[in-house]
């Protein structure tokens, strides 16, 4: 909706991130992805999918300013916020600029409470947002509300993730990218943070991008799904297009020919030409 | 009654003193993970530059404190920003060695910018012998036990209440997400080594007034960083908990058993704490969950 009416209203407004032929190398000689372009448009959901090792955390470090931290870097190509090119702004500036990640595994401090856990979320915001801000991550998980004085590691696991999402949301961002949010969980919890997430969307217009290996679920809130396979996007559409497409619906959906759920294991083993390659 | 009084105040205060340089090591290390084998050594070059600017002020205590505390902050940022931040990506061990090197030119400079002899510091007010109930104890004495309940009371309100204090709690925790937050880590890094060479400068000085200056004052570097261990690597205020534990026995073995085991004695109690509990006294286990 929102993306509409700012592409109706601004005509060639920028998407909020782009992702220009990026090309990025561990130690100068390990290319973990290469060519990849991808756009989020402003106040869409837009999936990033794709099994192990095939690129997707690296993205998402190139687009938090965290890659040199591992001695990474984008050699090609470019990342775009706003049109503008990110090239080795500072995490804290990039944060400043309306990206949060909720990183893979949660990442929470384990030693601190769920208060100042959300707290370090808005470690750029002001004492007199914080307050504000605060109230709303308890609005939406009412159950950190309750653990606000735990320590933060001693939660269950979908708690942690609450607190994640919620640490990622108080400083406010235009974009949050989560980094495997149903990793690891309970399919009840996955579901819960599925709808926060379509609810931050719908309700708030935030934009998002979701970096998945559970692609039904990520499927089921996306507006635009990509696919990425050893550092390369190599399918990408409309997420309605996608889930009727064959090929993803038998390597990431699980689904066989007659439309029954088959086990991940089954398809793994199951060679057969995928029609993207061709 | 009064020599096991005389050998706890004096225990309490060297105790004090072992605590206050204790702190530094932890705070460095709990904003950095790394640990500053100079930190001894800094406190002693305070100290002497204390000593300078006493001989230069007629002994004038306000001066002195002002200038040797912001000597010592600003000493530090020097080293941290010229040596320590270019190696922050290294081995761990080579930035550790690095410490002990600069221990060692710190030691040697000190003599070559002042000498080796022994030095009064020349602070009257320092030195001068109060009488407690009985007990008698210099001016220094109390200051150095009064600096560490100060110290102890503003950490803990600064990691509990502080955002910053927060964050380097964070930090510590785990620095590359604590990044995704927004947090300047260089940031938090200069603070941890200003905050220690105010601590560890203090330490140094009043010892140098209620006992004596001499360049053998950088092995209370090496008699503190054990309080660290007992206290907990990443426990600030537990290390100074663990300074006092270790100054109090010493004395207390020292006075009672032989002198010759007081060396000996913090490292035993060092030794049975620390198979019991090897996080230290109040060091943070990790928590480990998935």
């Amino acid at each position: 909706m929102i993306q509409t009416q700012t592409q109706a209203a601004g005509g060639a407004a920028p998407p909020l991130l782009e992702i220009r032929n990026a090309r990025i190398v561990y130690d100068h000689a390990v290319e973990a992805v290469r060519e990849v372009s991808l756009s989020v448009p402003q106040g869409s959901v837009v999936a990033l999918l794709g099994s192990n090792g095939a690129g997707k955390s690296t993205l998402l470090k190139a687009l938090t300013g965290t890659l040199a931290l591992e001695d990474g870097e984008v050699e090609k190509g470019a990342i775009l916020l706003d049109g503008e090119d990110l090239g080795r702004t500072p995490t804290d500036r990039i944060v400043a600029r309306g990206v949060s990640l909720v990183p893979e595994g949660r990442r929470l401090f384990a030693n601190l409470t769920v208060e100042d856990n959300i707290t370090m979320g808005g470690h750029l915001k002001g004492a007199a947002d914080l307050a504000r801000l605060r109230a709303q991550v308890y609005d939406l998980f009412p159950r950190l509300a309750e653990r606000r004085r735990q320590i933060a590691g001693y939660l269950s696991g979908g708690e942690q993730q609450m607190v994640a999402v919620g640490r990622a949301l108080m400083a406010e961002p235009r974009l949050l990218a989560l980094d495997e949010p149903s990793l690891g969980l309970a399919p009840l919890i996955v579901d819960q943070i599925y709808a926060t997430v379509a609810r931050l969307n719908a309700e708030f217009g935030m934009t998002i991008l979701l970096v998945e290996q559970n692609a039904m679920q990520a499927m089921e809130i996306a507006d635009t799904v990509y696919i990425m396979e050893n550092g390369r996007i190599v399918l990408d559409g409309p997420a309605e297009q996608m889930r009727g497409n064959l090929d993803v619906q038998e390597y990431y959906l699980g689904f066989s020919g007659g439309g029954e759920r088959r086990s991940f294991r089954d398809v793994k083993h199951y060679k057969r030409r995928k029609r993207w390659l061709s | 009654m009064n020599y096991l009084i005389e050998l706890l105040v004096s225990g309490l205060a060297v105790g004090a003193v072992y605590g206050l340089i204790a702190m530094s090591f932890a705070i460095i290390f709990k904003a950095t993970g790394l640990l500053n084998f100079a930190q001894g050594e800094m406190g002693m070059i305070t100290a002497y530059v204390a000593f300078s600017i006493a001989s230069a002020t007629d002994g004038n205590p306000w001066l002195t404190a002002a200038g040797a505390i912001v000597f010592s902050v600003l000493f530090a940022l020097a080293v941290e920003r010229i040596v320590i931040r270019p190696m922050v990506d290294e081995p761990i061990l080579a930035r550790i060695m690095t410490t002990i090197g600069l221990a060692v030119i710190f030691r040697s400079g000190t003599m070559l910018v002042w000498d080796a002899l022994p030095h009064d510091m020349g602070l009257a007010a320092g030195s001068a012998l109060v009488d407690l109930g009985g007990v008698r104890v210099r001016g220094a004495q109390i200051g150095v036990v009064v600096a560490l309940a100060v110290a102890v009371a503003a950490m803990l309100a600064f990691f509990r209440y502080s955002r910053f204090g927060i964050a380097m709690r964070a930090v510590a925790s785990d620095d590359a997400t604590a990044r995704l937050m927004g947090v300047k880590t260089a940031r938090v890094q200069q603070a941890a080594w200003g905050a220690a060479a105010v601590m560890s400068g203090i330490a140094g000085a009043l010892f140098a007034i209620a006992w004596e200056l001499s360049p053998s004052l950088y092995a209370l570097g090496l008699k503190s960083f054990p309080a660290t261990i007992l206290g907990g690597l990443d426990s600030v205020v537990g290390s100074a908990f663990g300074g006092v534990v270790i100054g109090i026995t010493e004395n207390l073995v020292g006075g009672y058993l032989s002198p010759g085991l007081k060396e000996v004695a913090g490292f035993v109690i060092i030794i049975a704490i620390l198979m019991v509990r090897p996080y230290g006294l109040f060091g943070e286990k990790r928590i480990e969950r998935l």
